[in-house]
């Protein structure tokens, strides 16, 4: 039972940043916006996050540099695209191999090259008085860090803002039909740009993640592949806040699991096998899915005639 | 006559180096409907996308209520009370009808339902049959345009301008429409009705605007012209009379194409097509009549072999092709000219002789060992500019650099030559101007006379009563019945066309 406990604990721990990410993915998706930059933002925040964390021993800083870390690779992908008319998919992978190249050589910049590799202390778990008492989900929803409990509280309020609010209806039409959009007087490259710098900034703080909740140290490594994971979800999740939680707490059971069998070290199966579940079960669920609610303009610049 | 509400001066739009609009004025007065004549490319659109703040003008002023106003976007348009209706509805497919509605013109939290019941009490004192929580993607065409209508009606228009508007709607349709529009301005408002239809600008306008090649060309009161005047102004010159389908009786003749119990039934989908039976004969147009989407692409596909069919069988000739690839169907003599000839029909990118050979590249014709004859393509790529009267300069232009009409003439010069025995026309004319037309309806007449069976599909009934021997209408996939030319009324077919069986008095065939 209490093995059960911890590995959903660990699956909520783990998928965090899975689900932050996502978030800002989906909001940016919904305006037509494929922020295929995502792996370059959440690698991007992972480095802004150490760096801030360790020259200050100040995980807030830490935080906050990641967040403007990823926002400014935001705004590099979006001004690329939105206001230069680039292809969104070529744009964002360039932006993200650009920011792979420049971590790893910045890092090296302020901190030379390293033998032991360098540690800050990771973020606290605050356990919410009296919930945290309740059997089960005391433990593994109500004992978690500060980064988890915003996530699992901007789900509600991402979902809010898209169905219920104006904002939302203009950011979903800028998807579906920009034309319409522009024609209904909003401003779409604008509410394109706001969608993608969001997603920026959220994008910064999932991958700051990493090292300061999880880890505690950088190296180039550290994101590897979790930021297409991410972009995954959004897809899984039908474009919904959430679908996106829903898919975000799947890959991390899986991500646990693999954490688990490893550290248990007996098992008969090969542990990386299980490192590989997420990667796999992003192929085998998005071949599965059969009904998508894509926006119809997904990854479509729009270019206003005149 | 009423104070002008608004008045276009002399504005002049130019796109690079395309004069689209030459010093244009015009005025339009409170209770008035204006009717924009004029040819594709005239440029009646451009002028009212500059009005609606969708273009802005090179030159030129735009006043309301006597005073002068700039138009930056289509968001001060609404707010000096004008509304657009394009070709090209601004919907969202994917949202609710209401959500479309108030998209642009809401704050904050929504309250969808209180607005849901606010934009019905809006539909039904216009009479609109509109359901204002239904999805937008589910609803017909014509719908959709109330949908627009009831846009611009949400947002108090003054000043409605519609694009084309008749294009998607079956002739009752049309007539709900044309109340509409004179209901609203006896309630002072003002319509400009854009369109190339003459019928339907002696129905409904006061005034009437043409414009040819960017400029007017005449303004003139409804009561004061005809028709005829107007065509001439439109176009600058006589068009050829085309001789009207004889009522010869063909049945006697060899059957070039028969279909049997002709069916598509997609899986978890309303049937396509459902037991369609018909023979096109020697020398034979057979029109088949109906709003689009009522399964005519489908029946054309499954003819030439680009979908599969569920049950059925399909004769050219006497020889059953029901199995045949499409590429043996071109070999054994069939032409196809797609309806949306830009996606189905060329290569944009590629030159005219490339798009000719387009679809004989595996046919000896332009092919000699797998190596292409480019001198003798080239030759007949110009022969075919020449008879057809393709504007282009010569063969290497690419295909897309070319006009909608020349477009088409080009597809159409080549699918006539690929089509011994049928040619399939879905759409023929679709986007092209009265020039265009005239040259591709007699196109159509000459090939029928060598002993060709056409199949013509149009949504234009004009089209159909002018080149058709024989008429079918179609609808939900179904063949309402198989007319001679004559036997039936506009608002025979029109009924028809909409699914009504009109009273049988003598109309069988």
């Amino acid at each position: 039972m209490q093995i059960f406990v911890n590995l959903i604990t660990r699956a909520i721990f783990m998928s965090t940043p899975l689900v932050l990410g996502a978030l800002g993915e989906v909001l940016a998706e919904r305006t037509g916006m494929m922020v295929t930059a995502i792996e370059g933002i959440f690698l991007v925040g992972a480095w802004g996050g150490f760096i801030g964390a360790y020259l200050s021993g100040n995980l807030l800083i830490g935080f906050l540099l990641a967040m403007v870390c990823g926002l400014i690779v935001a705004l590099l992908y979006g001004v690329t695209t939105i206001y230069m008319h680039q292809h969104q998919i070529v744009m964002g992978t360039a932006v993200a191999i650009l920011v792979t190249g420049c971590c790893t050589f910045f890092y090296r910049v302020i901190f030379g090259i390293q033998t032991v590799p360098l540690k800050v202390s990771i973020l606290k778990t605050i356990k919410i008085p009296l919930l945290s008492k309740i059997p089960i989900i005391g433990q593994a929803i109500f004992s978690q860090n500060l980064v988890t409990y915003f996530t699992y509280i901007l789900v509600p309020i991402m979902f809010f803002v898209i169905y219920k609010t104006s904002l939302g209806l203009s950011m979903r039409s800028c998807g579906e039909n920009p034309e319409a959009a522009d024609a209904a007087g909003i401003n779409v490259t604008r509410t394109r740009f706001l969608a993608v710098a969001i997603a920026g900034c959220l994008g910064g703080i999932a991958g700051a993640y990493y090292p300061l909740c999880n880890v505690g140290m950088y190296n180039a490594e550290i994101i590897g592949g979790r930021g297409w994971i991410a972009f995954g979800i959004c897809f899984l999740g039908n474009w919904n806040p959430v679908g996106a939680l829903i898919f975000g707490v799947i890959f991390g059971i899986s991500d646990a699991l693999g954490i688990f069998v490893r550290a248990m070290g007996t098992s008969s199966v090969p542990s990386e096998l299980f490192s590989a579940l997420p990667y796999i079960l992003v192929i085998i669920l998005t071949v599965c899915r059969k009904q998508f609610n894509v926006p119809a303009k997904l990854g479509a610049n729009y270019v206003k005639e005149d | 006559m009423n104070e002008p509400v608004i008045e276009l001066k002399h504005i002049t739009k130019r796109f690079a180096k395309v004069l689209a609009n030459d010093d244009v004025s015009i005025t339009i007065h409170k209770g008035e409907v204006v009717a924009l004549l004029g040819e594709n490319g005239a440029g009646k659109s451009t002028i009212m996308k500059i009005l609606y703040g969708l273009y802005h003008a090179t030159s030129g002023e735009i006043w309301i209520d006597g005073k002068e106003r700039k138009i930056a976007t289509p968001k001060e348009a609404m707010d000096a009370g004008i509304s657009m209706i394009q070709q090209h509805f601004s919907l969202v497919p994917a949202h609710t009808v209401t959500e479309n509605i108030i998209l642009g013109n809401c704050k904050g939290k929504l309250d969808i339902k209180k607005k849901e019941k606010e934009i019905q009490a809006l539909a039904e004192k216009y009479g609109f049959q509109v359901p204002a929580g239904e999805y937008v993607k589910n609803l017909s065409v014509g719908t959709q345009q109330k949908v627009e209508i009831l846009k611009a009606l949400y947002l108090n228009a003054r000043v409605l301008i519609m694009d084309e508007p008749t294009a998607v709607l079956t002739p009752q349709e049309i007539d709900t429409l044309m109340e509409f529009v004179r209901r609203y301005v006896e309630q002072g408002n003002s319509v400009v009705f854009i369109t190339h239809k003459m019928r339907e600008v002696m129905a409904v306008s006061d005034t009437i605007v043409v414009m040819r090649n960017g400029s007017i060309c005449g303004t003139v009161k409804k009561t004061d012209t005809s028709e005829a005047e107007l065509a001439h102004m439109m176009i600058g010159r006589e068009l050829e009379t085309l001789e009207k389908p004889g009522t010869e009786d063909m049945s006697n003749r060899r059957v070039r194409l028969a279909v049997k119990d002709l069916s598509i039934k997609p899986k978890d989908h309303t049937p396509l097509l459902e037991d369609i039976n018909f023979e096109i004969h020697e020398g034979e147009v057979l029109g088949f009549a109906g709003v689009s989407d009522n399964g005519q692409q489908e029946l054309c596909e499954a003819i030439y072999g680009g979908i599969p069919i569920t049950s059925g069988k399909i004769e050219l000739d006497g020889e059953d092709v029901t199995n045949e690839s499409v590429k043996d169907r071109i070999k054994l003599g069939m032409g196809y000219a797609a309806a949306d000839r830009y996606r189905y029909g060329m290569v944009a990118e590629m030159s005219m002789s490339e798009n000719m050979l387009l679809k004989s590249s595996y046919l000896n014709k332009w092919v000699n060992h797998g190596l292409i004859r480019w001198s003798a393509l080239h030759r007949y790529t110009e022969d075919s500019i020449k008879q057809y009267a393709i504007k282009a300069p010569d063969h290497t232009v690419t295909a897309g650099s070319l006009s909608g009409g020349n477009q088409q003439k080009m597809v159409v010069a080549r699918e006539v030559d690929m089509g011994d025995k049928l040619i399939i026309f879905d759409q023929p004319t679709r986007g092209l101007d009265l020039g265009a037309i005239n040259y591709v309806h007699k196109t159509i007449l000459g090939e029928r006379d060598k002993g060709k069976a056409v199949l013509l599909v149009s949504t234009e009934l004009s089209e159909i009563f002018a080149l058709s021997d024989r008429i079918a209408v179609l609808y939900k996939g179904k063949i309402m019945g198989i007319f001679k030319n004559g036997e039936l009324t506009t608002e025979k077919i029109g009924l028809l066309m909409a699914g009504v069986q009109p009273e049988k008095e003598g109309a069988e065939s």
